[in-house]
């Protein structure tokens, strides 16, 4: 094809090359399972469909990466919920700070969810593959925070793009740092940013916490992503092997996850060998911070998170909650 | 162009100043700044491209006047019109995907209304390359002719293949005849991405992960500054205050050179702007004193880039924005300024000792009396300009401002200084024409920074930078050798790119490669940018060498022979900075950084 437009579908026999971008850390146990899948859909598809990764964050952070697919120069990622969120964001729902208090919480809403999540991001040009969590998100400073009060008087990074995230942390008294994520470690450097949350794996991966060494003990939220292609990419294979190839993908989903929760407990063991310092919080400092990201809770619903999501997850969260307690849980 | 950067230099200010008094902030600050810049960077590549000023190989120079010229001016504004013209396009197209994502800057305007100046100005840049093409109809009539040619490729869907090569070919020889840099990135970017089957809007996309960077808007900042300091009595006040403070020892006046030239190239950043302000003011000094011809000439050339590393000089934030656009890279430019104040101060000091030899050899005429008074007074009128440097590493070394903060704060300071305090430049008479002559440097630095990304971004896609890094260790395996293949590779290319251009091409390819050897990036960036101060120098094309020549009316040849002593000092001192990383490292360590 020419350069005005994307090249037209090619005929079913012709290979079909899914450039596949992810912020996932070269040479991580996370890339080798992207890697091993690539090498399944080489094989599954008799070498019709070859995957091209871009790891570690090359061809941009997620705002990046999703301008790029639109514009069809990249075919497929692994995205973080705030990839996902920028296509359709009712996919934030899952991400409200300190909603869920366990695993156990978000993958029954995401099941519930998933039929609609995923029918949003069909209708704006996406196929989800297959839906994966880097694990709960803490509090990486480069003073101790136990309470709220203490994260206020830090600079706490957040992704950057939207001016209605860097709001409502600026309501809840924070201060927000928009930056792009392949900045943060200069940024941790320079002291532009002196706080950020990330889950304890991408912390040790990323060496963030050489420069932020005080690690808050509370789940803040669980980092949601998703493996997403284009649809049009996606057409482009033959449909009798798609759902094949979505089996695999769905399979690394599924091995993806039981790493990042099996892994957890061992990052922060061994980032405490390297100098880190776990800081203790009490059930009144839960408390605490759980009232703060309440506070903020109105603030989200409608200009971050679609009403509509937010409450209907938070219904299905409150149904998991009351069957917990109840014996009849499968 | 003035307003935007006036609220460019304001908003980071506000942010600065209402931190300590209660956490004041403007909402959606960085992303107001950000659009601020991507305004500055487009503005200014129209007024670059009105002005002539958009940044060229310097082998362009060779050509004489005469037919030969003005044919090779045809042939590099035809294809510089019909790839700008294909780049207008492409962002079209991204900011018509931008529309899809909504986003709202603070005040409510759409995002991509604001992004709108991109593809206006490139169309208004590409029209102004045909109409340069010539001076009469026929040559700007084949200009556009090849802008349609260009649009007619786009539709060819089959054998673009064999296309792909000759056009290539015809943009690397448009580069050669003096087509501006970025056409020629562009161009390979847009060419390489059309054989590849990706939309060319590709290249586009890759301007918004620059403007994403944080430190990106100390550019026109500290380029704006530098103008200002640059068209302002500045020069003479810090000639007058080093001719007092050294004028009295042998070999003096050479040192007074090599200092004001260093403390002048921190303001300018490097690109010649030195030797142009300052020869003429001190190379009669050189000459009234004793010096012989050939050493003066080489004095004035080489200390034309002198202080390249010291804060606030440009080069180095630029360095550190391309080299930190990769996630596995960090390389602050606060670091890099801490890190090159030793080996900056080292290849002045080697400067100004060689100076001094000649000076006791020849037993300079003249000689003053030293006087406490006379350096005082001087001192006390070139006060302002002195406190510069040092206001600013206060600043980002103490932490209270980001270098975005730190390079609006220099910039209202040198407007205050030389237009409130000294009188220098008239604000309504005066500081509009500096300020659009700022803006064409600074239109020309970021347009090409951002068409660079573009090709970046291709080579990434094509994975060239993995394969260039199997291939050098595969093929070097000690760091040592490394580096000196480093220094030999930056001594040419340096020679033949201007150094915005040497690091916005080489920084991105060479950073990650120095990672793979252990080189600490802070360091690694020392030793890049020391080792273009010497590139420079180096015949038959460095740009200090051009400059001279012209301001001088010395011919080239005749050049090439002053500058030899100062091509081998510069080069011990480089080297020297190269295998000791102590000098750079130690301050960053002192300062447990
Ligand atoms: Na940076
Ligand atoms: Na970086």
């Amino acid at each position: 094809g020419g350069w005005m437009a994307a090249p037209p579908a090619s005929a079913a026999a012709e290979q079909v090359v899914v450039k596949m971008a992810t912020l996932v850390p070269e040479g991580s146990s996370w890339h080798l399972i992207l890697q091993q899948t690539a090498e399944k859909w080489k094989t599954i598809s008799g070498g019709r469909v070859i995957v091209r990764l871009y790891p570690g964050g090359v061809a941009g952070d997620d705002a990046d990466v999703v301008r790029k697919m639109r514009l069809g120069t990249l075919n497929a990622a692994l995205l973080t919920a705030i990839g996902v969120g920028d296509i359709d964001s009712a996919v934030f729902a899952l991400g409200v700070p300190m909603m869920y208090s366990s695993y156990d919480e978000v993958d029954h809403v995401l099941d519930k969810m998933r039929p609609t999540l995923e029918a949003k991001l069909e209708a704006k040009g996406f196929i989800a593959l297959n839906w994966v969590d880097g694990g709960w998100t803490h509090f990486f400073a480069q003073k101790p925070v136990a309470v709220p009060d203490d994260l206020k008087a830090l600079k706490l990074y957040i992704s950057a793009g939207d001016s209605r995230t860097e709001e409502v942390y600026k309501g809840a008294g924070f201060h927000p740092v928009p930056l792009p994520a392949t900045e943060i470690s200069t940024a941790l450097q320079t002291g532009l940013v002196s706080a950020l949350q990330v889950p304890p794996q991408v912390a040790v991966i990323t060496q963030y916490y050489n420069h932020a060494k005080y690690m808050t003990d509370v789940n803040w939220l669980l980092l949601l992503g998703a493996t997403v292609i284009d649809k049009k990419t996606w057409e482009k294979i033959p449909a009798d092997i798609r759902p094949a190839l979505l089996e695999a993908a769905r399979d690394a989903g599924r091995r993806l996850r039981a790493e990042v929760r099996q892994g957890g407990d061992s990052a922060v063991e061994a980032m405490k060998k390297r100098g880190l310092t776990v800081v203790p919080v009490d059930a009144h400092g839960k408390e605490l911070w759980r009232r703060t990201a309440e506070s903020i809770y109105p603030r989200i619903r409608g200009p971050i998170v679609p009403a509509d999501a937010f409450d209907e997850a938070l219904r299905y969260r409150d149904e998991f909650r009351k069957r917990g307690v109840s014996p009849s849980r499968p | 162009m003035v307003a935007a950067l006036a609220l460019a230099t304001l908003v980071p200010l506000v942010e600065m100043l209402g931190r300590p008094l209660g956490g004041f902030h403007i909402p959606g600050s960085a992303l107001f700044v950000q659009q601020l810049t991507l305004w500055l960077a487009f503005l200014g590549g129209v007024a670059a491209a009105r002005q002539g000023k958009h940044l060229t190989l310097s082998t362009a120079e060779l050509f004489a006047e005469g037919l030969a010229r003005r044919l090779a001016r045809l042939l590099a504004f035809s294809v510089a019109a019909a790839v700008v013209a294909v780049l207008a396009y492409a962002s079209a197209m991204l900011v018509a995907t931008n529309r899809l994502e909504g986003k709202v800057l603070p005040g409510g305007i759409p995002e991509w209304v604001s992004e709108l100046v991109m593809p206006l100005a490139l169309a208004a840049i590409a029209l102004r390359f045909a109409w340069g093409a010539g001076r009469g109809w026929r040559g700007r009539a084949a200009a556009l002719g090849a802008i349609g040619a260009a649009f007619g490729l786009g539709l060819l869907a089959t054998h673009a293949g064999a296309l792909v090569w000759p056009c290539a070919l015809l943009i690397v020889a448009a580069a050669l005849l003096g087509a501006p840099l970025f056409v020629a990135m562009g161009g390979l970017a847009l060419l390489l991405f059309f054989a590849d089957g990706t939309p060319v809007a590709a290249v586009s996309a890759e301007i918004y992960r620059l403007i994403a960077s944080p430190t990106l808007p100390a550019i026109p900042l500290l380029t704006a500054a530098g103008y200002v300091l640059a068209e302002s009595g500045a020069s003479s006040r810090l000639v007058r205050f080093f001719n007092a403070l050294f004028g009295w020892m042998p070999g003096g006046i050479a040192v007074m050179v090599a200092a004001v030239c260093a403390l002048f190239t921190t303001f300018t950043g490097g690109s010649g702007v030195t030797i142009i302000a300052l020869g003429g003011l001190v190379y009669p000094m050189l000459r009234k004193d004793g010096y012989p011809e050939g050493f003066s000439l080489g004095l004035v050339t080489a200390a034309g880039s002198l202080g390249l590393l010291f804060p606030p000089s440009l080069p180095v934030v630029l360095y550190s924005v391309v080299a930190s656009s990769s996630q596995k890279l960090s390389v602050p430019a606060e670091s890099l300024y801490l890190a090159g104040l030793l080996p900056g101060l080292l290849l002045v000091v080697l400067v100004a000792l060689y100076g001094i030899r000649i000076g006791k050899k020849i037993h300079a005429q003249g000689r003053q009396r030293f006087s406490w008074r006379e350096v005082g007074r001087a001192g006390w009128a070139a006060k302002w300009e002195l406190l510069l440097p040092v206001f600013v590493i206060v600043l980002f070394a103490s932490g209270v401002a980001s270098m975005v903060e730190t390079a609006a704060a220099a910039c209202a300071y040198a407007v205050v200084v030389e237009c409130l305090i000294t009188r220098d430049i008239s604000i309504r008479r005066q500081l509009p024409g500096v300020v659009l002559r700022a803006a064409a440097l600074m239109g020309a630095v970021l347009i090409m920074l951002s068409v660079a990304m573009g090709l970046t971004g291709y080579l990434v896609e094509a994975q060239i930078p993995e394969r260039l890094l199997a291939w050098v260790t595969l093929h070097i395996h000690s760091p040592i050798v490394f580096l000196l293949a480093l220094n030999g590779l930056l001594l040419v290319l340096g020679s033949v790119l201007e150094i915005y251009s040497a690091i916005i091409i080489l920084a991105p390819l060479i950073a990650p490669i120095g990672l793979a050897f252990g080189i600490d990036p802070v360091h690694l960036g020392v030793i890049f940018l020391a080792n273009l101060e010497l590139g420079f120098l180096f015949p038959p094309v460095g740009l200090n060498l051009f400059l001279s020549s012209s301001r001088f009316g010395i011919p080239l040849p005749r050049l090439y022979r002053h500058v030899v002593p100062f091509l081998l000092i510069l080069a011990l001192g480089v080297l020297l900075i190269t295998y000791i990383p102590a000098m750079s490292l130690g301050v960053l360590r002192l300062l447990g950084k």
